[in-house]
């Protein structure tokens, strides 16, 4: 695994040159399929401040510079990359993203080549420079979010089985464990599929929930209809930028970081990147969790928990052998993977299992799955087959928001929501706009509310 | 004189009397009240009081009595039809629930236990409930005294209550359940109005196939003993007959004798019927699913027949219900609704629980004609 910054000490020398524009945390980025200065009007209702382009006019470049909104080159691999790179710096782009994986020479060259210019990668999942002080880590590698059809025909089999979910959100957490970075996931639209408007906002959301950023890619149709303007296609736009808007105007949720009771300690070169793994397991179960890396299961890493599994237990250093017996002797429960188990990610750079894989993590999951059963581990949520959710504390522990996303194409009525601990306020906030007092009433566990509809997602804002 | 009042007049009689005196060798047959009701948002409680006072009141049923109501809550309330709520589609309305326990509270009834088997799971009915969108706060205020127990499991019992089919049984000579279903004075079947793929029609009687605990009776059931962790539903034991229940239970009595799912489910439910007496039928009709008992049923429609029916005896009951949804109650199998099934009325007929014979049966409210509601022309 590569551990290593892309933006160097010279970023901060080329920032006068981009005063106009926001910083790179604070990038919403989108790829821009079109080249015409026209184009960026779409941009007045829209958050969007980061385009990344493939091809560009010096027009497009000027009038981005004008609205402050930065303009990345798109570098692939192929070709000559240097070159394409080398290109892109003459003609005063704000920035490059390297998307895929390139020889390490190209990279060194394209570095040097670029000086001060800032330098995002995409790059496979496998390859994140994770633990890197990059203000921005990014993959070309992610799951259209959505219900899953693969698992369609199953549901007219018996009145069996709850809905899967294909999420990035697993990943996302395994991620953010590593560090501060601002995650981008660049996923391309699945080709020859039509892609509907909730599915763009529930991609969004995906991302969002768990403090990253969807780079918004539209489909073929899409894009032309949006680029001549069709009402349909604007409204959509409008909804999707409304979503955007919602997100990035609470950037304190992104510094909130991953709370719950559950700990699942996992190596991030075995199975800890992949999608649909344990960590995504356990999202559908609606329990909190917090990813640890393995080379971070470290003396305090598991604070807070009072639950942890050992994914892949022969992995484990003897110092940190002995930080898991201590979490046990302070009455913490722990399950270890069954013996001579181990942890693996998929084989190439794929990021979901096949059904094989998925029978072998069946070993371990029927017993995670029995540990956890329905407890509340920081909450749990009723009514919400169709939703997902993550819930995040501030640094002072004295904030948490319990973010919903709805992955239907309906909204989700009467939702219950149950937390451990009381609360004196609750607060409902929606996209639409919407916020609310809540009711708090007194659960077994703690205190509870309800909601009543939500329709892509909801944040819910605790507060003592 | 109010209407109810005077229709309490007229059926002063004890609710027992109510059965109709038959002769020697006739099952029996009881009253069974019908109204109409389009939406859940109408007066639940004056239709369902209604209802009751045409049954001769409730007060002589439950009076000072514990009162157990096995609710349709089938399959898991994550598999949804066109994303509705299920009490629109599979499952029973928790209005109508609050109401039955409003009503029988107002009635003298000092405790009110609504019990289901909730799919794959031994965990609280309450969660169950809340998965589906229901307000158990609002249900449980309904009326002093409302409990709500999972049957799927040992529950909150410490052992559980066998129940031995009086006669002549046809698969199992005796049931192991959930004490709920013993310690309780009043035993009421609270179904929805639906086709069942493997039954035809699921109603009162088909409903308390729901009573078999998968911890026994469940593909995940344990060899010996009952697991009381159940993750499954109860196909291997009961539709297919691939194992027998824990040992703890009293085994199959022919086993291996018939696989047939549509043999095997509408004897099972008659055998309950006559193991453990269905004192009140109720049934939701007000909107519902037609072509299957729910969402994993390929075909199901959304249909609003807006007909609630109650009555006395399951199978007259039943019987007034599946002529309401256009059926021959005495059809045999190999006719609609029964195309590859036995018809569990006859079969529960047989145990002697109740008549099908529709002329035997005094139906008060709306008459079946006006509240017909073909479910097969309504594909």
């Amino acid at each position: 695994m590569r551990m290593r910054a892309v933006f160097g000490l010279g970023w901060l020398c080329v920032a006068p040159l981009l005063a106009a524009a926001a910083a790179p945390d604070a990038w919403v980025p989108a790829r821009w399929p079109w080249s015409d200065p026209q184009s960026l009007e779409l941009l007045d209702s829209s958050p969007v401040n980061c385009l990344l382009l493939q091809s560009w006019t010096p027009e497009l470049l000027a009038s981005a510079q004008k609205r402050g909104v930065i303009a990345l080159a798109l570098i692939a691999p192929g070709g000559d990359p240097v070159a394409a790179a080398r290109q892109a710096l003459r003609s005063s782009v704000g920035g490059l993203v390297l998307e895929g994986d390139f020889p390490e020479a190209a990279t060194t060259a394209i570095r040097q080549a670029a000086g001060a210019v800032p330098i995002i990668q995409l790059t496979a999942r496998s390859h994140m420079a994770l633990g890197s002080s990059a203000p921005i880590l990014g993959t070309y590698q992610g799951l259209w979010p959505g219900i899953s059809d693969e698992h369609a025909d199953s549901h007219s089999a018996g009145p069996s089985g709850s809905t899967w979910i294909d999420t990035n959100t697993g990943f996302l957490r395994a991620v953010r464990a590593w560090g501060a970075s601002t995650i981008w996931i660049a996923s391309q639209p699945p080709p020859n599929t039509v892609i509907t408007t909730a599915r763009y906002l529930q991609a969004v959301a995906d991302a969002a929930m768990s403090g990253a950023r969807w780079v918004l890619a539209l489909d073929r149709d899409f894009a032309s209809r949006l680029a001549r303007r069709d009402a349909d296609a604007v409204a959509s736009w409008g909804r999707i930028s409304a979503l955007l808007r919602y997100f990035e105007s609470h950037p304190e949720w992104r510094a909130m970081r991953e709370f719950g009771k559950l700990a699942v300690i996992q190596d991030p070169a075995k199975g800890g990147l992949v999608s649909g793994g344990i960590l995504d397991m356990i999202a559908v179960k609606h329990t909190p969790v917090i990813p640890v890396p393995r080379q971070r299961l470290a003396p305090g890493a598991l604070e807070g928990a009072s639950m942890a599994v050992n994914v892949d237990p022969d992995s484990l250093t003897p110092e940190q052998k002995e930080i898991l017996r201590s979490f046990t002797r302070s009455g913490g429960a722990l399950l270890t993977g069954p013996p001579g188990w181990k942890d693996s990610s998929p084989p190439g750079e794929r990021i979901t299992l096949d059904k094989a894989e998925l029978d072998r993590l069946n070993d371990i999951w029927r017993d995670v799955n029995s540990m956890i059963g329905r407890r509340n581990l920081g909450v749990r949520l009723f009514n919400v087959s169709s939703m997902l959710s993550n819930v995040l504390a501030s640094a002072d522990g004295k904030t948490e928001v319990v973010q919903l996303v709805n992955y239907s194409d309906y909204p989700v009525e009467d939702v219950t929501v149950h937390f451990l601990g009381s609360y004196k306020r609750a607060t409902l906030l929606t996209p639409e706009g919407l916020e609310k007092n809540l009711d708090i009433y007194s659960t077994e566990e703690g205190s509870g509310v309800d909601i009543a509809k939500v329709g892509v997602c909801a944040t819910i804002k605790l507060e003592p | 004189m109010t209407r109810r009042e005077w229709i309490a007049l007229l059926s002063a009689a004890p609710f027992a009397k109510l059965v109709r005196a038959v002769p020697s060798g006739l099952p029996p047959a009881a009253p069974v009240a019908i109204a109409k009701c389009a939406s859940y948002d109408e007066d639940l409680n004056a239709r369902l009081a209604s209802m009751f006072d045409q049954l001769g009141g409730l007060e002589k049923l439950v009076r000072n009595k514990t009162v157990t109501v096995k609710i349709n809550m089938t399959g898991s309330p994550g598999v949804r039809f066109q994303g509705r709520a299920p009490a629109m589609t599979h499952y029973v309305h928790p209005k109508l629930m609050g109401s039955a326990a409003y009503l029988m509270s107002r009635a003298g009834a000092k405790r009110i236990r609504f019990v289901e088997s909730s799919w794959a799971t031994g965990g609280p009915l309450e969660d169950v409930m809340l998965d589906s969108g229901w307000n158990v706060r609002q249900l449980q205020s309904a009326a002093p005294g409302v409990e709500f127990e999972n049957t799927n499991a040992l529950g909150k019992g410490k052992r559980y209550a066998r129940f031995t089919v009086p006669g002549s049984a046809y698969m199992y000579p005796a049931y192991d359940l959930n004490h709920a279903y013993q310690e309780t004075d009043v035993f009421v079947s609270f179904a929805k109005l639906k086709n069942h793929a493997t039954c035809g029609v699921t109603l009162s009687l088909k409903n308390c196939f729901g009573i078999l605990p998968a911890s026994i009776y469940g593909d995940s059931a344990g060899v010996d003993e009952p697991n009381e962790s159940p993750t499954d539903g109860r196909l291997h034991v009961g539709h297919e007959g691939k194992r027998q229940p824990s040992k703890s239970a009293p085994q199959e009595l022919h086993f291996g004798a018939n696989h047939d799912p549509g043999y095997r489910v509408p004897h099972i439910v008659a055998d309950l019927s006559a193991a453990r007496p269905i004192d009140l039928a109720i049934i939701d009709g007000v909107e519902t699913v037609a072509g299957g008992e729910g969402p994993w049923i390929r075909g199901i429609r959304m249909v609003q027949p807006g007909v609630l029916i109650a009555g006395l005896n399951p199978v007259c009951t039943d019987a007034v219900a599946a002529a309401v949804m256009g059926y021959n109650p005495r059809a045999t199998r190999g006719t609609a609704p029964f195309q590859t099934c036995d018809n569990t009325l006859l079969l529960a007929e047989g145990h002697g629980v109740g008549t099908t014979d529709l002329s035997r049966i005094d139906v008060r409210g709306v008459s079946i004609e006006k509240a017909l509601y073909r479910f097969d022309a309504h594909a």
